[in-house]
């Protein structure tokens, strides 16, 4: 029993497994609607979004030196507004909006990069800025001339803009299969097979270890900064085509979700110290829970809170369990 | 306390008071309103809280820590002060209310931090969240507006011709420097935040000093939230939001190291007092309310990228 129990204790993955399993149970057994093949399928979707920005985080935190980042939800803002305002207003070609709109993502998860890796600035204070100067330029792209000087959403869009956030293959979301999917097996590649994730891991872990072992710190941060970027600019574009609509505060908020689950998913917020599997599941557990909440009928003001308590209280349970042991 | 004129320019602290002095200049010569008494007050006003609640917050900075939860804090407090307000209680008994409800949840932030050894940033991310679920409860979605006119003279009130709420900033600030400097709790906390283990080693009582920090930045904040309620006469279930951001930027902007250790609460008014400064002369040249955050995220790197150059490459 005591290796079962230390091993619980140790592993993450299968804390959090377990945990996912009985929230599972829990909502089968009594919540009603929870256990058909319409709501188990129709629920990863919401999933995405969040499971996105998620990833994102986790390679910055994994990064080390104070990685974070603050702005993954002003990103995602700035990104629905350019996409929208290019096909809704400027009536260009939806193909062409969309890859404006992630190239824009790209680019300003490069700017975080290289302020962090090449001047050095910390990155809390680095995203802090950011998060106020995309905010504001999301604000600014979303005025309409015509209409006056307000923000303004864009919901005109072409039926065939819809495809990525509506459709579904097989019952299953397009989303989930065609983007989260493949994401988060390219990720995996990266961190785990591919010679990134040592240096990724090397840089998190022991910075001037890694450097005297000849990797570019600089360049990893540079590039975790601007995958983050990436990540928060293909949630943009899913929230726009899902919700039909790109609207200049869609993105409120995200970046704490988004730091939560990856915490909740197991990693060290000092860096060096987490895996993609983790985050994977804390993502499947905080859907679950907004997802067996609202079917029960608990009211949408609670998903914060429950978010709040699972992240503190796994946490706090880890460390109980940990200090239990060494006696 | 003894530093030589260059050692003063070099300091964080006259970077952003040189930006200060050049944009209340530049808003004076291009607005015919900055320099009205009317304005300066409503300044004064709105830093206020932002000021107080950095007293607190520069502390546990200075400690390594930090905490988000501040802006869910404030919308918490100011509930509870409308409510009571509403009711038609006493004054004292809600100032009294206000700065307990800050209290109970720094004091709840600062035992999870020092008694459960969970990082400061993962506490109050999850308070922060729980806190705004507790608050939406409370206000069951709705509004609370027309507070009775009793309290408002601490928002609104002068002496002097500066307002109450900003001498009661001041006096907090002039306190609690003195604190940080000469007394033992107050060195303690810079000594957690250089080294932990050599102020462990050291005999200073870590698990005392995390918890009075974060107490006490609850407290501060709770009172903060008082004056919102008592300058806007409403409360809204969005009360506080991003408020945390507010008050971190005006913090790291007055040269407190986010990696602790270092940092001063003058230095953190300065800071308040930029973002204050900008947001207001915004208004006044009729900029777009829009632009206002991308000109703050702009200040705030431009005052770090002068420290970067000056330090030559040492991370600050």
């Amino acid at each position: 029993m005591k290796s079962v129990f230390n091993q619980i204790v140790e592993n993450r993955m299968l804390f959090l497994l377990i945990l996912f399993l009985i929230l599972f149970v829990i909502f089968s057994v009594g919540v009603r609607g929870f256990f058909t093949f319409y709501n188990l399928t129709n629920m990863t979707q919401y999933g995405v979004e969040l499971g996105l920005l998620a990833l994102a985080e986790m390679l910055v935190i994994l990064s080390g030196g104070g990685g974070i980042d603050l702005s993954v939800g002003s990103m995602l803002t700035l990104v629905a507004m350019v996409i929208g305002v290019l096909i809704g207003r400027a009536g260009l070609n939806p193909s062409l909006s969309i890859i404006i709109g992630i190239l824009a993502g790209l680019g300003m998860g490069c700017v975080n990069g290289i302020l962090v890796s090449y001047l050095r600035i910390l990155p809390l204070i680095v995203t802090l800025a950011s998060l106020y100067i995309y905010k504001s330029l999301a604000l600014i792209v979303a005025v309409d001339p015509r209409f006056g000087p307000n923000p303004m959403p864009v919901s005109n869009f072409p039926e065939n803009f819809y495809f990525v956030g509506q459709f579904r293959v097989g019952g299953i979301p397009f989303q989930v299969l065609f983007i989260f999917l493949p994401v988060i097996l390219i990720l995996y590649f990266l961190l785990e097979k591919h010679a990134f994730g040592r240096y990724l891991y090397g840089v998190g872990s022991n910075e001037k270890a890694a450097l005297f072992s000849g990797i570019s710190v600089t360049r990893v941060r540079l590039v975790v900064y601007t995958l983050a970027g990436l990540l928060s600019a293909l949630s943009g574009w899913i929230i726009t085509s899902r919700i039909a609509s790109a609207r200049p505060d869609i993105g409120l908020g995200y970046e704490m979700q988004a730091i939560t689950i990856a915490v909740l998913g197991g990693v060290n917020i000092k860096g060096g110290e987490g895996t993609i599997g983790g985050v994977v599941l804390g993502v499947a557990i905080i859907t679950l829970l907004y997802n067996g909440m609202q079917l029960a009928g608990i009211h949408q003001i609670w998903q914060l809170g429950s978010l709040g308590l699972v992240l503190v209280g796994s946490v706090f349970l880890n460390q109980l369990l940990l200090a239990r042991r060494k006696f | 306390m003894n530093m030589s004129r260059g050692q003063f320019f070099r300091k964080r602290e006259f970077t952003v008071l040189g930006l200060i002095v050049v944009l209340a200049i530049i808003f004076s010569l291009t607005t015919e309103r900055f320099l009205s008494v009317s304005n300066l007050t409503n300044l004064l006003v709105q830093l206020a809280g932002t000021a107080i609640s950095a007293i607190g917050m520069t502390m546990v900075i200075i400690t390594g820590g930090i905490d988000v939860s501040v802006g869910s804090i404030l919308g918490m407090s100011s509930v509870v002060a409308g409510k009571l307000l509403m009711a038609n209680f006493p004054v004292v008994v809600i100032l009294g209310a206000a700065i307990a409800t800050g209290l109970l949840f720094g004091f709840f932030n600062g035992s999870l931090v020092a008694y459960g050894k969970i990082p400061p940033i993962i506490v109050t991310l999850g308070m922060l969240n729980i806190i705004r679920s507790l608050l939406f409860q409370l206000l069951g979605g709705r509004w609370i507006s027309g507070v009775p006119p009793a309290i408002r003279v601490i928002g609104l009130g002068k002496w002097l011709g500066i307002p109450i709420s900003m001498w009661i900033a001041l006096i907090l600030i002039l306190f609690f420097t003195y604190f940080l400097n000469s007394r033992p709790l107050g060195r303690a906390i810079y000594a957690v935040g250089n080294n932990i283990e050599a102020a462990r080693v050291s005999g200073v009582n870590l698990t005392r000093t995390i918890l009075f920090v974060y107490a006490l930045t609850g407290m501060l904040v709770g009172f903060a939230g008082l004056i919102y309620v008592a300058r806007t006469g409403i409360v809204q279930t969005n009360t506080g939001t991003g408020f945390e951001l507010e008050v971190i930027a005006a913090v790291v902007l007055g040269g407190t190291s986010i990696l602790g250790g270092k940092g001063t609460i003058v230095g953190s008014l300065l800071g308040a007092f930029l973002v204050g400064i900008i947001k207001n002369g915004m208004v006044l040249l009729n900029v777009p309310a829009l632009s206002e955050g991308l000109v703050i995220g702009a200040l705030i790197l431009i005052s770090v990228v002068i420290d970067v150059v000056r330090a030559r490459g040492e991370r600050i």
